[in-house]
């Protein structure tokens, strides 16, 4: 294992601790006192209560029907189902502020906890969709039959067999939603549902880095290690593998019958709200908008600018993730396994909470980088760097280490073997992860608030700007724009669930 | 590319030099916080930068995030001009020692009334309190007769305001320095059980259009802007103005100052004079933002109750103090 | 009466036609072996048994029930068939013991007396109760399958290749564990595979199937030695076929007189014998003299595996005096104890044991 890589590793993972570190840091300096004031009151109560219900509701919910909607898609022999298949990955292309905007121009009264759940499970269930319908796919249709012959009728196959089987996928996916629901602000301020992030927001816009921000902070990272460490609970120490060899035979399509009405009723009536609501509603404000709300100065000038900062994002965070992506399948171990643990934590934190510690970083003890777009950056890289580094790791198990041992034979320097080789070949990976950093970048809101470099304007400040100021139709065209790019990439991450199947 | 390495640095370079690029750009012109709104600080900077060719950046914002911002940076604020809708936010600054003085000709463009005793910044326009409510909900006797009124269980579930918002915050400020710390307390905390909490004076209004509420307080200008645009967001909503020297007639300066840490200070000062000259008040006037002009013989939008008929309460706008309101606004779980 | 009866059963995917009509009677405690090449429809035919799949058309009668006729058929949990698959398919998520226990139910309180029992009677540690299936081997993992499937006491059990993931060594002892311990049970058992050997050593029925028919059925040992035509012979074993004509229960082969299996005359017949029917005896060009009506040929190729050693014999035309040139083409291949082995270029005496099968 070459050094020099463990070392670029070693140096992300610390890079990537930073945040936590801050924040018990400034809860260090804060004091005590403080700290019980700031976190032990009604109000903080009040916010756990929010934040902790809208987790409860909605990930069961969104695990019911993605499960519901994986097994039709992958296990029905429902018509089209390859295309209802993408059209249940296809909502992850809005951003979820852009779903509450379609929601609350629709139903103008929506708001609280149920609406907050009915677009949280909405905007982010193809999390878990994506998951299940792949561990779906690779389940070995022997199991069933064996627990069919035990004398286990279709439903409590399911129960038993399936679900059992779909164990990892739906924890790894309801982290994932969990985790965005926690993280989420701009879908919740336009429902007026108070959660931990609005509140570190409000917080941020009343008192900029004060330390009540800050303790929200603490409660709100503290909130993402349960669901976390809830999450390695429930899954524990399984493998679900197929167990024995030869392949899996082809798996049969159950005949729906008489379902096959609900079914497709369950499929349009999901795609109807997930994809329909948005889409007609922009429709309808770009219709009422008219010619005027393309300001084509203005909106050309915040494409520039996002698409510049997702590609520089995305480029950094591929970078970044390189050294460990390599040690994590070459050198697998206790260290690898630390230090991919670190970027995964830290992955996990909402944008808010990163992007407060930067600028009180970059403000207290780093001023020139502060509001500088190497620290913007930085930010996207910590956040987005878990999507580059699954890509990446994929595609590199997929490039034989024979190979790489092979230049060296060969006479090549160990860098120089591993680019002619490894990195040639997991060029389609890292491209995949850095359109995915790229669509996480693209419609990122808070962090880039609080850390983009004067002057800046991404298509998603000005969507919020705009419709801020409820100019609903001057925010179209953004949502319009930010949709159509995110679209074909929500294509890949379809493909590349498929690939992924087997982790 | 042959080279590993070469191609590795070359990757590298390339993102520090995209990183770099829209960076050194900024030296043209001027940084200015805005914490304005938008379209008014654009107008404002499009017609300084026609008039004297100076370039003006916005960075956009909120009052408190600014103000507090600015406070971290300290001297290495990249900031040249600070420009807010409420006057806490400039005091808050002021009172780092952040302001390099204004210059006495932009002072004497303004009354005395609207800019800082100290002279570390001016007024560059004004915003009335409002009670906007839902004209088929509410009848005129039906009203408070005082912001206070709003405390009362009576009024339990029934109005709105945007409690994270500097607006809202800049009249509690006025309601500490009137009232008194114990008042606005028992106030906040009545207001706690009382009001629904929206994001933005705008949502607000919407609300009170749509009927979901009965009133809101927000800001005067609102109404207006909307009015002038379709009124599809205010069709159903009147203005209440409290009047009576009442807090909830609090007339809010908006400021501008220089910061002492400005790089382009003359250019800084430029702008601030001609956002209170002529020019800058006529853009109040004539534009969309329905905000009262403040400059010397500066009219106002005819559409707005004159200034002089609200009966503002007397506030000192040098005193108002919004870390204190904040505070009891997180105490009364508001933040 | 039998047990299990199959009448006609179709099965088409598309354009693939998987079973053509296929009859089958399965006596009650019985051994059955289902053998044929790989895409034959052994496979679909063991899913319409055990209900997976429902035939297009034809019967499936179990101990007098009927579980399919034609579409309408008794869904695979209502059968109360034991199915062994090729990999075992135990339950990942599941311990051994839940594995084992999976089809009693929950609240049997015989559950786990009853698992312990299983695992003993499949011959497993009971330390290995709690362990996952990764954990166990290919040997251990078939057990396991085999003692979940015998948990609900099935009245036919199916084994779908079962024995074809293991080691050489491993199959031949699992194999007859498996079919001693089902005899005991008294469980009627069905299997399928594609190894001649297997099935023949199994079974006390075996159907060959091809093309998705049964082209034979019959004891192994008539399966053996009178298949009914050469590729049925080719398939279970080393085949000689030879041209012949056929008079009075002997051949006239090239091989000379043999006795054969029918007393009917033909001037044109084939017959088959088995390479362990023909006896080999090194002697040399002097031995053949004065023995026409023996049989002589020479080594071309001698091939050492072992405990065999497979032996190439070039037949030589003894005419007296013997000219030592070959008479019909192809050599016969033959399979010999490697003990003793000719080498390449001896002479070698053959003889046939046994009769010769003359195809039909």
């Amino acid at each position: 294992m070459a050094p020099w890589l463990v070392a670029a590793a070693v140096s992300v993972s610390l890079l990537a601790l930073v945040p936590l570190a801050f924040i018990i840091w400034i809860a260090v300096q804060t004091g005590w006192e403080t700290v019980s004031a700031l976190v032990f009151r009604p109000r903080v109560g009040e916010l756990l209560v929010n934040t902790g219900l809208l987790v409860l509701l909605a990930v069961p919910i969104a695990i019911t029907l993605s499960v519901t909607l994986a097994w039709l898609t992958e296990r029905s022999d429902l018509p089209g189902a390859r295309l209802w298949a993408w059209l249940c990955v296809a909502p992850l292309a809005i951003p979820a502020f852009v779903h509450s905007y379609a929601w609350i121009t629709m139903v103008p009264g929506l708001h609280g906890l149920w609406a907050g759940v009915l677009v949280s499970v909405i905007a982010y269930f193809p999390f878990l969709y994506l998951p299940v319908s792949a561990a779906l796919r690779r389940l070995d249709p022997a199991l069933e039959d064996a627990a069919a012959a035990l004398g286990l009728g279709p439903w409590r196959v399911f129960w038993r067999v399936v679900l059992p089987q779909l164990r990892l996928a739906i924890c790894g996916g309801s982290l994932l939603v969990g985790l965005h629901l926690l993280a989420e602000y701009g879908l919740y301020v336009f429902i007026r549902f108070d959660t931990f992030t609005t509140a570190i927001v409000d917080q941020f816009q009343s008192t900029f880095n004060g330390p009540a921000a800050n303790m929200l902070a603490g409660v709100l990272v503290t909130c993402c290690f349960v669901l976390l460490g809830l999450e390695v609970l429930v899954r524990g120490e399984e493998r679900y593998a197929r167990v024995g060899s030869g392949a899996a035979r082809h798996q049969e399509r159950m005949r729906l019958g008489r379902a096959t009405v609900p079914g497709l009723l369950l499929l349009v009536v999901t795609t109807l709200l997930a994809l329909g609501v948005p889409f007609v509603i922009i429709g309808r404000w770009l219709a009422a908008g008219g010619a005027e709300v393309w300001r084509f100065d203005e909106i050309g000038l915040a494409l520039g600018q996002t698409l510049f900062l997702s590609l520089a994002g995305a480029l950094l965070a591929t970078v970044a993730a390189m050294p460990m992506a390599w040690i994590s399948i070459r050198a697998p171990g206790p260290l690898q396994r630390l230090l991919e643990g670190c970027n995964y934590i830290v992955g996990s934190l909402p944008g808010v909470v990163i992007a407060l510690a930067l600028v009180t970083i970059t403000v207290r003890i780093a001023l020139p980088l502060y509001q500088t777009l190497f620290t913007i950056l930085v930010a996207y890289s910590l956040m987005f760097l878990p999507r580059a580094l699954i890509s990446l790791r994929a595609s590199i198990a997929q490039a034989p280490v024979e190979l790489e041992r092979a230049a060296s034979s060969l006479g090549r320097r160990p860098l120089n073997a591993l680019w002619s080789t490894t990195i040639r070949l997991s060029a389609p990976g890292a491209a995949a992860g850095m359109a995915l950093v790229a669509l996480g970048i693209m419609n990122e809101l808070t962090a880039t608030q609080m850390l983009a470099p004067n002057g800046t304007r991404t298509l998603a400040m000005a969507f919020w700007s705009y419709s801020g100021e409820i100019d609903y139709a001057s925010a179209a065209p953004y949502a319009f724009i930010m949709v159509a790019m995110s679209l074909p990439l929500t294509w890949l991450l379809y493909v590349q669930s498929k690939r992924m199947a087997g982790r | 590319m042959k080279s590993p390495l070469l191609a590795l640095t070359s990757v590298a370079a390339l993102a520090i030099s995209l990183a770099a690029g829209p960076a050194t750009a900024e030296d043209a012109g001027i940084i200015v916080y805005n914490a304005q709104h938008e379209s008014l600080a654009k107008d404002w900077a499009e017609g300084f930068t026609k008039e004297t060719g100076i370039k003006v950046t916005l960075r956009n914002g909120g009052d408190s995030d600014f103000s507090n911002q600015i406070v971290a940076e300290g001297a290495s604020s990249p900031a040249d001009v600070f420009l807010t809708e409420n006057s806490p936010a400039m005091v808050l600054v002021e009172n780092a020692g952040l302001f390099a003085p204004v210059d006495a000709d932009t002072l004497a463009q303004v009354p005395r009334d609207y800019q800082a005793a100290s002279g570390k910044w001016v007024g560059v326009a004004a915003r009335s309190t409002v009670f906007a409510y839902n004209t088929t909900k509410l009848k005129a006797d039906q009203l408070p007769k005082s912001m206070l009124d709003l405390a009362d269980p009576s009024w339990k579930g029934r109005w709105a305001a945007s409690p994270s918002g500097a607006d809202f915050q800049a009249i509690v400020s006025a309601l500490l320095q009137l009232k008194g710390e114990a008042a606005t307390a028992d106030w906040l905390k009545a207001m706690k059980e009382n009001f629904t909490a929206y994001k933005g004076n705008s949502t607000v209004m919407k609300a009170v259009n749509a009927g979901q509420i009965e009133g809101g307080l927000i800001y005067h200008y609102y109404y207006f802007g909307d009015q002038a645009k379709t009124g599809e967001n205010s069709k159903n909503v009147a203005l209440h103005y409290f009047k009576n020297q009442d807090p909830g007639a609090f007339v809010s300066v908006s400021g501008g100052g220089v910061l002492a840490s400005s790089k382009h200070p003359k250019e800084a000062q430029a702008f601030l004079k001609w956002v209170t000259g002529k020019g800058g008040q006529d853009v109040l006037k004539n534009g969309t933002s329905f905000e009262y002009a403040v400059g010397k013989g500066a009219g106002s939008n005819p559409k707005l109750v004159p200034l002089v008929d609200l009966q503002a309460p007397k506030v000192d706008a040098t005193t108002l103090n919004s870390k204190k309101v904040t505070d009891l606004m997180t105490t009364a779980g508001l933040l | 009466m039998s047990f299990l009866e199959l009448g006609n059963l179709h099965k088409r995917y598309g354009p693939v036609s998987a079973l053509a009509g296929v009859d089958l009677n399965v006596a009650s405690g019985s051994r059955t072996a289902i053998v044929g090449p790989s895409g034959c429809g052994k496979t679909t035919l063991l899913r319409l048994i055990a209900g997976f799949e429902a035939p297009d058309q034809g019967r499936i009668v179990l101990d007098g029930q009927v579980l399919a006729n034609g579409g309408a058929a008794v869904p695979a949990h209502r059968r109360g068939i034991g199915v062994v698959a090729q990999d075992g398919a135990l339950f990942p998520h599941l311990t051994i013991s839940d594995n084992i226990g999976f089809g009693m139910g929950r609240n049997d309180d015989r559950r786990a007396e009853r698992i312990v029992e299983l695992a003993y009677i499949v011959g497993l540690d009971k330390a290995i109760l709690q362990r996952r299936p990764h954990q166990l081997s290919g040997g251990q993992q078939q057990r396991v399958a085999l003692a979940r499937a015998m948990a609900m006491k099935p009245r036919l059990m199916l084994l779908d290749e079962p024995f074809s993931a293991l080691d050489t060594g491993l199959r031949a002892s699992m194999r007859k564990a498996v079919a001693e311990l089902l005899e005991t049970a008294g469980i009627t058992t069905i299997l399928v595979t594609h190894d001649q050997a297997e099935a023949l050593s199994f079974a006390s029925q075996v159907a060959v199937m091809r093309d998705g028919r049964f082209s034979q059925v019959g004891t192994p040992r008539e399966l053996y030695l009178k298949p009914k035509d050469r590729m049925i012979a080719e398939f279970l074993g080393d085949a000689i076929i030879l041209p012949a004509s056929i008079s009075g229960g002997f051949a006239n082969s090239p091989l000379g007189r043999i006795a054969v299996d029918t007393k009917e005359s033909r001037d044109i017949a084939r017959i088959m014998l088995r390479p362990e029917q023909i006896g080999l005896k090194r002697t040399s060009h002097e031995g053949m003299s004065g023995t026409p009506d023996m049989l002589f040929g020479e080594v071309t190729e001698s091939e050492f595996a072992g405990s065999t050693c497979t032996v190439a014999v070039r037949l030589l035309n003894n005419s007296d005096p013997p000219d030592a040139a070959a008479i019909g083409g192809t050599p016969l291949i033959l399979r010999k104890s490697g003990m003793d082995a000719p080498a390449v270029g001896e002479i070698v005496r053959l003889t046939v044991s046994g009769k010769a099968h003359v195809f039909a």
